[in-house]
């Protein structure tokens, strides 16, 4: 199953994204069990989307035509992906190293994602970033974080 | 968002209503408290229902700022989906973190 939604490239669109995220992977789960959620699972899609959805906005360029952003979740039998795209200029999303030990104000959020996501991706292909987030559902554990 | 402040036993009493992340984060940091210089701080996180990075770094900053006057700022009423933010990044050791809103106002009272 594939989901697609196109959104302005403006803050006050990250709530209505991640709030998307956390649908989809509520349908998700409810898909593969019934029975049984995961609030942990589909709370790694709200936040992780939330973080990228912001860092995806902070690296627009002022353009004259709206910028915007696809969300776009792909999901097979135990795992579900949701990918990030936008025409900003490139930027890189390796694997961040963060002093937690200094409290620093900025700077959470990539840590965030590579935290909460098995498989943390990034491609830049014909002038487009593709930030990539796949999460495996394990259908024996209540929680998977 | 929402952010209303009012002092209980000389502890200034925050509480925040809403999502904080990146739209609504700057409201935070920019919030003037009327009462805090002066006295302990409790901020009330049971109406927050989503908090991302945004929102812990506008958190992290009263907490440093607090500290830089000598004081702690204490955290009650973390639901699951805050609390686990707090814990992946660590951050809940800047702060002293209650259930509840009067063991939290309480405590702080103390020190």
């Amino acid at each position: 199953m594939t989901t697609m939604m196109t959104l302005p490239s403006d803050i006050r669109y990250v709530r209505l994204a991640s709030l998307a995220a956390l649908k989809i992977a509520e349908i998700f789960t409810e898909c593969i069990n019934t029975k049984m959620g995961n609030e942990d699972f589909c709370h790694a899609f709200e936040l992780s989307v939330s973080e990228a959805f912001t860092n995806s906005v902070l690296h627009a360029e002022p353009s004259e035509q709206e910028n915007t952003i696809i969300l776009s979740f792909c999901s097979n039998s135990n795992n579900l992906t949701v990918t990030v795209s936008d025409s900003n200029p490139p930027f890189a999303i390796g694997a961040p190293s963060l002093d937690i030990s200094s409290y620093p104000e900025n700077g959470y959020g990539l840590f965030l994602i590579h935290q909460l996501m098995d498989n943390v991706s990034y491609a830049r292909e014909n002038g487009t970033n593709r930030v990539s987030m796949t999460k495996q559902y394990h259908m024996t554990e209540g929680n998977n974080l | 968002m929402i952010i209303s402040e009012k002092l209980c036993n000389d502890v200034t009493v925050i509480s925040i209503k809403g999502t904080i992340d990146a739209k609504t984060a700057p409201e935070l940091k920019k919030f003037e408290f009327a009462s805090a210089l002066e006295s302990p701080v409790v901020i009330d996180l049971s109406d927050v229902d989503f908090l991302d990075s945004s929102g812990l770094g506008a958190l992290v900053g009263i907490a440093r700022k607090k500290r830089d006057q000598g004081g702690n700022v204490t955290l009650a009423c973390m639901n699951n989906k805050v609390r686990k933010v707090f814990e992946i990044t660590q951050v809940y050791k800047l702060f002293d973190i209650y259930d509840d809103v009067e063991a939290a106002t309480l405590n702080a009272g103390k020190k």
